[in-house]
């Protein structure tokens, strides 16, 4: 025996100190199951067959980003739970390394016990991830827009792919073991849950500079985020970026500990039971949870954005694809195009079917538009333009809920421009002519979106009579051609519209032409964002379990910690309530001020992205915050669960 | 001279048993004792006698299985364990062994943590705090932390908070068990001039006969019965001393046990 440890008795060790300490392992345990699964199903996914089939190549390369960046959350995941479960049990290993134990055989021991409870992990994650992949790929198809019969096909090759990721990935946590066995000393080994800074004076120049600096630099941040339209778009990004990152940074490791401490100090010593167990604990860990907070509330920013942005997309694709093709299809007969007998045949075959349609045309005259006035002229937007002058009563007609403008004045509308021209203060005017005659015309209003569907260029908008006063002025012998037509098809039963579609682009396909179809846009669309939301949904969930789950794994540790704290104010006599008053103050700062700045960051963030929607996105945005915050404050519950099971346990 | 005064603590009969139907251990097998106010009572015997179970039970930590505690006028055997909490906090002040002061808190922070819900005003509480701190030498501490301090000054710092709510009776368990005889003699000096002094009721266990000697009366105990009584009446704390160590040797304590 004095010749060390045999294999058979280190196994039956294991085996043992298993079973014996269940409750730690649980944690790290359920931490591996959740990254197995979370992987399985997404690299089930991403060679699932029908997705494979209906994705084509943008949807390949996003499920392959999407797979990258999971590993790392997974990895980085698993990593820190690793830590803290290593920490918990730093006693444990102090006192296998007092009974004589060597280093060597120590980690032999955890890594034994490690490979158990990965591979453990593995098997039950994927039987879990082969029960719920379904249930994922259905809500993929679902918000892609397909409603066929799924099968979910069994996946070797997503099988392996996990086994091979979680390999690489106990490689990584054995590591971290080794490291951890021989680095500490048996006597940090025994002190590590005592650790702990404490608080000192912040030294006030210092720390109010800091502070100042940190807001300045968030505030910054916001207002950059607000004016990047320029042509340093992509360094401001960064700079937006970067100085939100520091701010946040200075926030929680100077700002709020010097407000922490001024309000300590003003108690003068009287600072009650719920600043005991709120206020102090959190001083005295101000420094390690500085870089957590931080990262958490920088993950949730980003997570936020992400998904509020991405829910957004999909919220809105029906409107904005409505709002740049206003009508169902439309041929013209500008530059001597022949539009008026492609119409012709495409009703006749719309005729045949049986397909009910409206039909109107529009009357548009071409002018070439400019822009002059100093607000109106930016770097982004070419100066000239092709004015399509239309008569909006004519609009009205064509079935377009529309308002008319005053007579002398117009709307502006241009789908691809609007991101631009809807910062531009109305009214201005725009110089309007042709080869002969110039005109200034006032525009009041940059409406959303086209009134005719694109290839058209710039659409103006005036009232019947203004459009006859036009019409008059500018048209001659000479410039007869300026007049052109435009023919608005709508299909009036709904359900009709991808069999008038197919038609529509068989006709145009034989005729060598390219025509938008409002219905073709919306289902590449609707697929395009449906894969988008799925994919920002999936990564938005690790990230939320994961950022949930470390505040969780930390919180439970830190009320082990303070057991003996919660005994001794038992024994003063303080009740189970008391001490969970202070306790929730506690959870409300921990994880409510995560949140709140991360909600902040992101709803600038949002409304710097907003640019890319010409609709509203106030309420899908809402959404999409609401529900990661709903999520997030579960982890918030089963916190406060834990430490109140903690504190009624400690008499 | 005793019955002059108020009876503070009465307990008849008291039981405790731990275990499970067949396993049953009987700690504390039918224990009466009354403590009169501005006695400083001393709790002795051997290891498992029942001493730490006894003060617990007193000081509505633990319950009986059997028996009434009176503390006052208040029957807290039939409290609810929401009254007790908020009795234990208005009315009881605790010394630990190791402290258990709060490492997050400050030395004032700390003894003026018991009054923190209470209905005590700020003030009333500042000059308490002023009064207590002075007796205990440890006013200019009251900005350190634990962690700053030697044992002998966070004794005091948790004897300090004891004393903040004025309690009706203070129970230390083994104070000085994990201090130097120097520190351990120094708190048991002030233990027993704020006893005297200000008239606090004290009661405390100890496996120490130097300790047991600052008390103004001694009480054995010997599995689970009181085994005996010592007064200490006008004798010196020396002459007490002695006839503690005889009672001891008599008792098989943890000195004879040494020998």
């Amino acid at each position: 025996m004095s010749s060390g440890v045999t294999a058979l008795t280190l196994f039956d060790l294991v085996i043992r100190s298993m079973r014996k300490n269940i409750k730690h392992y649980y944690l790290y345990f359920f931490a591996l199951i959740l990254s197995v699964v979370l992987y399985f199903v997404f690299a089930t996914l991403q060679h699932d067959p029908s997705v494979v089939e209906r994705s084509g190549g943008s949807m390949g390369a996003g499920f392959k980003a999407a797979g990258i960046l999971l590993l790392f959350i997974a990895g980085i995941f698993i990593v820190y739970a690793n830590a803290i479960f290593l920490k918990r049990r730093s006693r444990e290993i102090g006192l296998y390394q007092l009974i004589g134990l060597t280093k060597g055989s120590v980690s032999r021991l955890l890594i034994i016990e490690n490979s158990l409870l990965s591979a453990g992990a593995l098997a039950i994650g994927i039987g879990i991830g082969i029960l719920v992949s379904r249930v994922f790929l259905l809500l993929l198809m679902k918000l892609v827009g397909f409603d066929g019969f799924i099968e979910v096909e069994f996946s070797t090759v997503a099988v392996i792919q996990t086994v091979i990721v979680f390999l690489g990935i106990i490689i990584l946590t054995s590591i971290q073991m080794i490291v951890a066995v021989y680095r500490n000393t048996l006597l940090g080994l025994f002190n590590a849950d005592k650790k702990g800074e404490h608080p000192k004076k912040p030294k006030a120049f210092r720390s109010a500079f800091l502070s100042i600096l940190g807001i300045a630099l968030i505030a910054f941040g916001y207002w950059l985020s607000g004016h990047m339209m320029n042509a340093l778009l992509f360094i401001n990004m960064i700079v937006v970026l970067a100085t939100t990152i520091l701010g946040t940074y200075l926030l929680f490791r100077v700002a709020i500990s010097w407000l922490l401490y001024q309000i300590r100090k003003r108690k003068q010593g009287h600072l009650g039971l719920y600043n005991s167990l709120s206020l102090a604990p959190l001083m005295h860990r101000m420094k390690g949870n500085a870089n957590s907070l931080t990262i958490i509330t920088v993950l949730s920013a980003m997570t936020l954005t992400m998904l509020a942005g991405m829910y957004s997309l999909y919220y809105s694709t029906d409107k904005e694809t409505r709002l740049i093709l206003p009508f169902d299809f439309m041929l013209h007969d500008f530059r001597n195009e022949d539009g008026e007998a492609t119409l012709e045949r495409f009703v006749g075959e719309l005729d045949n079917q049986n397909i009910s349609y409206t039909y109107t045309p529009i009357e548009v005259l071409r002018l070439d538009g400019r822009f002059f006035e100093e607000g109106t002229l930016t770097k982004l937007i070419p100066e000239t333009f092709p004015a399509n002058i239309v008569n909006g009563e004519q609009l009205q007609r064509a079935g377009m809920d529309f308002e008319v403008p005053d007579s002398g004045t117009a709307y502006y509308y241009d789908a691809t421009l609007y991101w631009q021209m809807k910062t531009v203060a109305v009214p201005f005017n725009v110089k309007m002519s042709d080869a002969n005659t110039e005109l200034n015309m006032r525009i009041t209003k940059v409406g959303e979106g086209n009134v005719l569907n694109p290839l058209l260029g710039t659409q103006i908008v005036v009232n019947g009579e203004f459009y006859k006063e036009l019409k008059a002025q500018f048209l001659n012998d000479e410039s007869s051609s300026r007049i052109a037509n435009a023919y608005a098809i709508n299909v009036q039963d709904r359900d009709q519209l991808a069999e008038a579609t197919a038609i529509f682009k068989r006709i145009n396909k034989e005729n060598n032409k390219f025509g938008y179809a409002y219905y073709s846009q919306y289902v590449s669309a609707m697929e395009d964002s449906g894969l988008l939301i799925f994919i920002s949904g999936f990564l938005g969930l690790v990230f939320l379990i994961s950022t949930g789950s470390i505040l969780y794994f930390k919180q439970m540790t830190e009320a082990e910690q303070e057991r003996s704290t919660y005994a001794t104010l038992r024994q003063l006599g303080f009740t189970v309530q008391d001490i969970m008053r202070g306790i929730v103050r506690k959870q409300v700062f921990v994880f409510g001020l995560p949140l709140l700045i991360g909600l902040l960051h992101s709803i600038f963030a949002i409304k710097a992205a907003s640019f890319l929607f010409m609709s509203d996105i106030t309420l899908p945005a809402s959404i999409a915050m609401g529900i990661y915050a709903l999520i997030y404050l579960v982890f918030a519950f089963l916190t406060v669960g834990y430490y109140r099971k903690t504190v009624k346990a400690a008499l | 001279m005793m019955d002059q005064h108020k009876t503070v603590l009465h307990a008849q009969n008291i039981r405790k048993s731990y275990g499970t139907r067949g396993n049953v251990q009987q700690v504390l097998k039918g224990i009466d004792l009354r403590v009169m106010e501005g006695e400083f009572v001393g709790i002795m015997g051997a290891s498992g006698a029942g001493k730490t179970t006894l003060l617990n039970v007193l000081a509505t930590i633990d319950r009986t299985t059997e028996g009434s505690i009176l503390i006052g006028d208040a029957d807290i055997s039939k409290m609810k364990d929401r009254e007790l909490s908020a009795f234990r906090r208005d009315k009881l002040g605790f010394i630990f062994q190791d402290y258990n002061l709060l490492d997050t808190l400050t030395v004032k922070e700390n003894i003026l943590l018991p009054v923190s819900l209470g209905k005590m005003k700020k003030r009333v509480a500042e000059d308490q705090f002023k009064t207590i701190a002075d007796i205990l030498g440890i006013k200019e501490l009251a900005d350190k932390y634990p962690h700053e301090i030697s044992g002998g000054q966070k004794q005091r710092t948790s004897a300090a908070r004891a004393l903040i709510n004025k309690p009706s009776m203070v129970f230390a368990d083994e104070p000085t068990g994990a201090l130097d005889s120097k520190s351990a003699s120094s708190l048991l000096g002030t233990l027993e001039d704020v006893n005297k002094e200000r008239g606090v009721t004290i009661m405390m266990v100890t496996h120490d006969p130097v300790a047991s000697s600052y008390c103004s009366r001694v009480v054995f105990l010997k599995d689970g019965n009181i085994y005996s009584e010592l007064y200490r009446g006008d004798k010196t704390r020396q002459a007490f001393f002695q006839e503690i160590l005889k009672v001891q040797g008599v008792l098989g304590g943890d000195s004879v046990d040494a020998l």
